[in-house]
């Protein structure tokens, strides 16, 4: 049941930056344990990165704040590559120019960079993330499209854009020519956890967006995806619906608290070069850069592995779940998740609970529309 | 063939050796992000490829360094070396005549 653990991470996810010229509605960062007022110098980064190739880290993912806030961007890049990575960013694509992508496109290493847009028009992009910043972010993504570089989009579902999900899909598939979206819904996390009632959807509007995803999602076989959020649930959920229907026996990690596999993969870093498991869960601080050693923290630290060992925790034991008909078929999902809504990491994630959505009024698409998907 | 077996081999300096589970491997080439899966064999060569090893060497050092290691040993170290060589992950030099 204990999964072999790499001798060290394959990739390491970095806020490179605690700093942003946004303040989205529902931003995760700000407010979080992860917003921590400061920054390192570059200095620090490129003695870390030293570290990484003897670590023998594959990619890293620069996220913030705003990555392309910091004005030292390149010269982090520059000892990314020259210590053997290759990297992603994630990004509001508001400052992205033609310098800065013919750049990036000239380092050969650049896996991705994920723009966030979150409507098909100006008022609705900018309702939660500020005038202006639909149009710049449009412009960034056709500069990073002219310089090739490659470029991922992320749509995170919110309740003045939940009602636009066909207009969404039309422009980034259709007129901005990219060939795929991801999707995601603006979780109960950092600013998010203030402005609920502007930012969380309802049960209503979360079956709505299901239902509108799994048409989107025939009718663009293979462009959108997600591995959270309303697109996410409806596959997983009418699953677990199926399985517990028919009395299917437990699934692959069914039953226990299995919903995350990050820790297994990946770590990630503050941008005051803390240590945690996850950028989500910015409390859990493991350890220092430059100061604490990346193997010994990977391959010992106590809290990483009970973390880790989250996964031997058998639903049945929370009161949480007691009696429901789809315990075997489900993983508790997300810990960061469930921290925020709970309290507790060792905790399946209310938000991500089939239960109370049903109970709640909830509704799935029909489970043969997501079959094929 | 024998020129072969003089040749000496140097890893190309860009790809990343990652060790993982037990004594697997892959090798990490960041310029394309294509990965290739090393065995334990694999691993032992690719070790070895420091520009002063000839093929040859590079063998015998797996037949003293562990036992029972079976005869064909010798093919199998050429053919994952033309291997590598063939995808840019080493390249050899061959001996001054
Ligand atoms: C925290 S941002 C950092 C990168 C960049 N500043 C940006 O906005 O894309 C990374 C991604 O998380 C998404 N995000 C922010 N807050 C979120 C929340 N509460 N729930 C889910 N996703 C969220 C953003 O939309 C963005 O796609
Ligand atoms: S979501 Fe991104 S752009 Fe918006 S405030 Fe947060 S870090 Fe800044
Ligand atoms: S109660 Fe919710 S979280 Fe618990 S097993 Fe059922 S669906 Fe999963």
């Amino acid at each position: 049941m204990t999964l072999p653990l790499m001798k060290t991470p394959r990739s390491v996810d970095i806020e490179i930056t605690n700093g942003c010229n946004l303040r989205c509605t529902y931003c995760s960062h700000f407010t979080s344990p992860g917003d921590v007022g400061k920054d390192l110098p570059l200095d620090e980064w490129r003695r870390f990165f030293a570290e990484l190739k003897r670590a023998a880290v594959m990619n890293v993912t620069l996220s913030g704040g705003e990555p392309f806030y910091r004005k030292d961007l390149r010269d982090i890049i520059a000892s990314i590559v020259e210590n053997r990575m290759r990297f992603s960013i994630l990004t509001n694509g508001t400052l992205i120019d033609p310098e800065i992508a013919s750049f990036l496109a000239a380092t050969g290493r650049c896996d991705s960079v994920q723009v966030s847009i979150d409507g098909a028009t100006q008022a609705t992009h900018d309702s939660f993330r500020g005038k202006g910043n639909f149009v710049r972010a449009l412009n960034g993504i056709r500069t990073l499209q002219q310089f090739d570089v490659p470029v991922a989009v992320r749509v995170t579902i919110h309740r003045k854009n939940v009602h636009e999900l066909d207009q969404i899909a039309h422009l980034l598939l259709e007129e901005m020519g990219l060939s795929s979206f991801s999707t995601n819904a603006a979780s109960y996390m950092g600013l998010s956890r203030i402005n609920v009632a502007e930012t969380q959807l309802t049960v209503a509007e979360r079956s709505l967006a299901m239902e509108t995803l799994v048409r989107l999602a025939e009718e663009y076989p293979n462009r959108i995806s997600a591995t959270a959020g309303p697109l996410a649930e409806a596959t997983t959920w009418a699953e677990m619906k199926e399985a517990s229907r028919e009395g299917r026996p437990p699934t692959q990690g069914g039953g226990f608290l299995t919903g995350c596999g990050g820790p297994f993969q990946n770590i990630a870093v503050r941008a005051d070069g803390a240590y945690v498991p996850c950028s989500q869960l910015g409390q859990m601080v493991l350890g220092r850069i430059n100061q604490d050693d990346l193997c010994d923290i990977w391959q010992n630290h106590k809290v990483l592995w009970e973390f880790r060992n989250r996964r031997l925790i058998p639903l049945s034991s929370f009161d949480f779940c007691k009696g429901c008909p789809y315990i075997n078929y489900c993983t508790g999902n997300c810990p960061a998740l469930a921290y925020n809504l709970t309290g507790e990491v060792n905790h399946p994630s209310p938000d991500a609970c089939l239960r109370l959505f049903e109970q709640q009024g909830g509704r799935l698409p029909p489970a043969e529309r997501l079959r094929d998907l | 063939m024998d020129e072969y077996i003089n040749t000496k081999m140097t890893a190309n300096p860009l790809i990343v050796l990652r060790e993982e589970f037990d004594d697997w491997a892959i090798l990490f080439n960041p310029d394309t992000g294509d990965t290739y899966a090393l065995n334990p064999l694999g691993v032992f060569i690719w070790k070895r490829l420091d520009g002063t090893q000839t093929v040859s060497e590079i063998t015998e050092a797996i037949r003293t360094s562990a036992e029972n290691v079976p005869d064909e040993v010798g093919k199998e170290v050429e053919d994952f070396l033309r291997d590598i060589v063939r995808l840019g992950l080493a390249s050899g030099e061959k001996p001054s005549s």
